[in-house]
């Protein structure tokens, strides 16, 4: 949908403020009952789900002009669906996706995204990595491992730019499990490039859409037809993504989707105890943000007066559909292993602070989110704050230092590589 | 526009961060659910966007909302405070005007249990102070506009009935002080904590002045901004070990219901049947919820998404609910529950009712227990169209609320009959007791399409009707009775009662600067 086919959507606000806090059935506290980290932090209304929408709604219909401060808006925000989920829970409307929107049309008219953003796209469109690192120490975190890899294996591991050149021990440990498990699979070493994830989140939709494009073109020339992934925005992009834009048949895995299978079919074994209270954080990208966007030929009909439904009923993407358990089952079967939920979980998890363009554009609204964030794993009592996403990894990371915490930071793959005797 | 000189006046008192003139920013303060409704009224384009203020300010403390309030006065700039802000009194109706927003105002200053009274800030929600409430088997009275609204406001501004009213009461009746910078500057303390440092009564020691700040209804914001309420607090008819736990997934979430609750949706042929149930029944003082709407409403009530409700309504819930009220019994004691529950089933047997959830025509799950409590229920009226409003909404007995339903119902078909707005065939109502014993709120909420210039303009007409009804047949005061124009209208038929409010309001706000769009001026409409 366009930002104009969303007018009556938009219109149909309430300013109900739900968008601000988690599901209401589901606060257990008041020091846990936001979903936004961008009202939180910024605090005027503009910056909500629903502020947002507003703003959006006012720019269509010539109220504002796309100034700095609107794009201040505008881009201080994670994208990351939170205000939908709470939304949802009674109005049939896309805050999340209006962001979006506006954003690809800040893109169009050339006045997106900001000149953080500008900056990273170039190093995409010019190395293939937004870090601007060079392609040659793409594979610099396999060395001096024995990975029992398959070049001609249709199965590749796609380990994403975060975790290659910022997170190389997650894609050390998740390799290292694959291949504990005997997966079949290939890595494409300096043949791999961006999955187009932070120039999409910002906006620039056409060029994602050419690195879309590109990659699935590569795909198939190399015979891949499965995607495993230990990055939930890549994950989210392959998955939920790409198909709204690019046609493939490609089947996409997260690494925790991978790992419980393996486990349930006695393919991965754990040798060694692991006394450790964990807490987990779900991504958004990998929860929420996944569930697929199902393509939908329908019309709206009154059924009762003033009262419209679609027909046939549209798939409603609410968040239900999202990986949530993988992750906790792997962690509930490691001997030794303690799980403690937060407050806020699964589709009403609070986000990291890093996605979106955020990381870059607003460091410090992105550290104090996922300090934030961190405050609510250290309220479990937990030792260890485990997540399965390399830009979570690195804010959260971040906040542990920044807080001074006692907390230690595991992916997920590197709980399991713990649990395994003689995997190193 | 504001002067320089008064912007910066007022960024020295929040800082810079905490004030804005952006028109981006403020844009989204022009934007309110109900705008469509009221332009419309005024013979205007219906819209949701209205007047953008001139600057919105974050203050922290009181003594910021004096500094700020002292500014206004100084420089004749017109103010209006929010909470969590929902609703057109929200907005402001000048251009010289600025917005206070309160939500960095949140703090939960004090949980008193042994005198069962919480002191808030403004920007706590109902649902926030209730999760904090729980870890001392209290609770609070939550008004119907949902767990994310301000009980702060809903105490000091409003009336405030909600799911839990034959329990809690309603807002006004559970304020015990309040502190209030009064449109002068001035800071109130209000209530018993001037005299003794504790806020357990409302009407002293020390000065009570509810009626004069709030009146019947409330003030709707036209008087000065309060920073602080002391309310009463409830006894959670739950075991001591019991928590809030959730699971599952959305829309389908799972609650643990505390031992010892039970609903019921007794179902009567006529209207005298219910009514007479519903005296006897809140007369009692023995439930904690007791509340009526259609058979449309009660589909939306006790389902999770908008094509359950259409379904359940489809199946045969349309032939079937007549004149029903939901109840909930919620005991502390498997002795209180039995005796309540007796109570219950006798009622519905001597009114020759039956119980619509025993029949198994609705089946409300353990998840729409938990959003009876925390007054999530009304939230689902949002679910068919987006959009509702209510018309009238008199606070006085069970018969009148009764008689409002039935005097409703052909004024409302008209406008149904012409597509404006939604069909629930005229019987669209929600009716609620409060304070266990005869009295009862009624409202009509009404769907209609926000987006759909027809449709507003068919409700504004329909809800004008109504306050024409309302008047012509003695129905009692309308539920949102606001501005100049309707008090006055409504004034020459109850002796004449704006002149008292404009004495008020003159007195407390000498120069004019606490916006009065949804309250009344001190001079009249002109």
């Amino acid at each position: 949908m366009t930002l104009q086919e969303m007018e009556e959507m938009m219109d149909s606000c309430v300013r109900c403020s739900k968008c601000k806090f988690i599901p209401q059935i589901a606060i257990r506290s008041k020091r846990f009952s936001h979903i936004c980290p961008s009202i939180e932090f910024f605090n005027f209304h503009a910056y909500s789900g629903g502020g947002r929408m507003i703003l959006a709604n006012a720019y269509l219909k010539g109220r504002i002009e796309l100034g700095p401060d609107a794009l201040h808006v505008l881009y201080a925000c994670t994208n990351c669906g939170g205000c939908e989920v709470s939304c949802k829970w009674v109005y049939d409307l896309e805050p999340n996706e209006v962001i979006h929107e506006f954003r690809v049309k800040a893109v169009e008219c050339g006045l997106g995204p900001l000149p953080k953003h500008q900056k990273y796209i170039e190093l995409v469109s010019r190395v293939g990595n937004p870090y601007g690192e060079a392609t040659d120490n793409r594979s610099i975190w396999s060395n001096g491992l024995e990975l029992n890899t398959s070049p001609d294996s249709n199965t590749v591991y796609f380990v994403g730019c975060t975790t290659a050149y910022r997170r190389p021990e997650i894609a050390r440990a998740t390799a290292l499990v694959l291949s504990a498990a005997g997966v079949n699979f290939r890595v494409l070493g300096t043949d791999e490039t961006c999955c187009g994830s932070p120039v999409y989140r910002v906006g620039d939709l056409d060029r994602a859409v050419e690195i879309m494009k590109k990659n699935i073109t590569d795909f198939k020339k190399k015979g891949i037809k499965r995607i495993i992934t230990s990055c939930a925005g890549c994950y989210n992009m392959f998955k939920t993504e790409y198909p709204r834009y690019v046609e493939h048949d490609l089947e996409v895995f997260h690494i925790s989707q991978v790992l419980d299978e393996l486990i349930d079919d006695g393919k991965l074994k754990f040798n060694k105890d692991f006394h450790v209270s964990v807490t987990y954080h779900d991504p958004c990208h990998l929860g929420r943000m996944s569930e697929p966007h199902k393509p939908y030929d329908g019309e709206k009909i009154e059924v009762i007066s003033q009262v419209f439904i679609w027909d046939p009923p549209k798939p409603v993407r609410q968040g239900a559909d999202g990986e949530y358990d993988a992750s906790r089952n792997i962690l509930q079967k490691i001997p030794g292993v303690k799980l403690v939920e937060m407050e806020r979980i699964r589709e009403y998890a609070y986000c990291c602070g890093a996605g979106g363009g955020v990381k870059s554009a607003f460091p410090e609204f992105a550290l104090w989110a996922a300090c934030e964030r961190v405050a609510e794993a250290e309220s479990t009592g937990a030792d260890v704050l485990v997540s399965t996403c390399p830009f979570c990894s690195t804010n959260l990371q971040d906040a542990i230092r920044s807080r001074e915490s006692k907390m230690r930071y595991m992916d997920l793959t590197e709980v399991v590589l713990n649990s395994l005797e003689g995997v190193e | 526009m504001l002067e320089d000189n008064v912007y910066w006046a007022l960024e020295a008192i929040v800082g810079h961060s905490n004030i804005t003139r952006s028109p981006a920013i403020l844009e989204s303060y022009a934007f309110q659910w109900g705008f469509e409704i009221e332009s419309a009224q005024r013979g205007e384009e219906p819209s949701r966007f209205g007047q953008r203020p001139a600057a919105v300010v974050l203050p922290a403390s009181t003594e910021e909302v004096q500094a700020i309030v002292r500014i206004c006065n100084e420089h004749n700039v017109k103010f209006k405070a929010i909470s969590t802000g929902m609703g057109a009194w929200a907005g402001i109706s000048s251009p010289r005007s600025i917005l206070i927003d309160l939500r960095r105002m949140n703090r939960i200053i004090e949980i008193n249990a042994k005198n069962m009274y919480a002191v808030i800030e403004p920007y706590v929600t109902n649902a926030e102070l209730q999760a904090e409430l729980l870890k001392y088997g209290l609770m609070h009275h939550a008004q119907g506009a949902g767990p994310q609204t301000s009980p702060l406001a809903s105490h000091t501004s409003f009336a405030g009935p909600g799911f839990t009213s034959p329990y809690t009461g309603h807002s006004d009746r559970n304020l015990l002080g309040a502190e209030w910078v009064v449109p002068n500057g001035d800071i109130l303390r209000i209530g018993s904590f001037d005299q003794t440092g504790q806020w357990f009564s409302g009407d002293g020691p020390g000065f009570s002045l509810r009626g004069i700040m709030r009146g019947w209804l409330g003030a709707y914001g036209g008087l000065g901004v309060f920073t602080k309420a002391a309310i009463k607090l409830y006894s959670f008819p739950a075991p001591s070990d019991w928590k809030w736990e959730i699971s599952g997934t959305i829309p389908h979430y799972d609650w643990k219901v505390p031992p010892f609750w039970k609903l019921y949706v007794p179902n009567f042929e006529e209207w005298e049947q219910f009514e007479n149930a519903l005296y006897e029944l809140t007369g009692q003082d023995a439930v904690m919820m007791a509340t009526s709407s259609s058979a449309e409403g009660l589909a939306a009530l006790f389902t999770d998404t908008k094509m359950e409700a259409i379904e359940v309504i489809f199946a045969g819930l349309l032939a079937k609910a007549k004149r029903y009220f939901i109840v909930l019994v919620a005991a502390h004691s498997e002795r209180e529950f039995k005796y309540r529950d007796k109570l219950v089933r006798h009622i519905i047997e001597k009114y020759d009712g039956e119980d619509l959830i025993e029949t198994g025509d609705i089946s409300p799950r353990p998840s729409h227990y938990a959003e009876s409590i925390r007054n999530m229920l009304g939230g689902h009226a949002f679910r068919f169209s987006n959009c509702f409003q209510s018309t009238h909404g008199g606070m006085d007995c069970i018969s009148l609320a009764v008689r409002i339903a039935q005097e409703n119902r052909p004024v409302k078909e008209k406008y149904i009959d012409k597509g404006v707005i939604g069909d629930d065939r005229g019987e669209g109502i929600w009716i609620t007791t409060y304070e266990g014993n005869h009295m009862a709120h009624l409202e009509v909420p009404t769907v209609y399409n926000a987006a759909d210039k027809e449709s507003c303009m068919g409700y504004a007409e329909y809800q004008n009707e109504c306050n024409r009804v309302d008047l012509e047949r003695a129905l009692g005061m309308p539920f949102f009775i606001v501005g100049d124009k309707i008090h006055d209208i409504f004034g020459q038929r109850t002796m004449n009662y704006p002149r008292w409010l404009r004495r008020i309001k003159a007195a407390f706000d000498p120069n004019g600067v606490s916006d009065s769009s949804h309250y009344i001026t001190a001079q009249g409409d002109e």
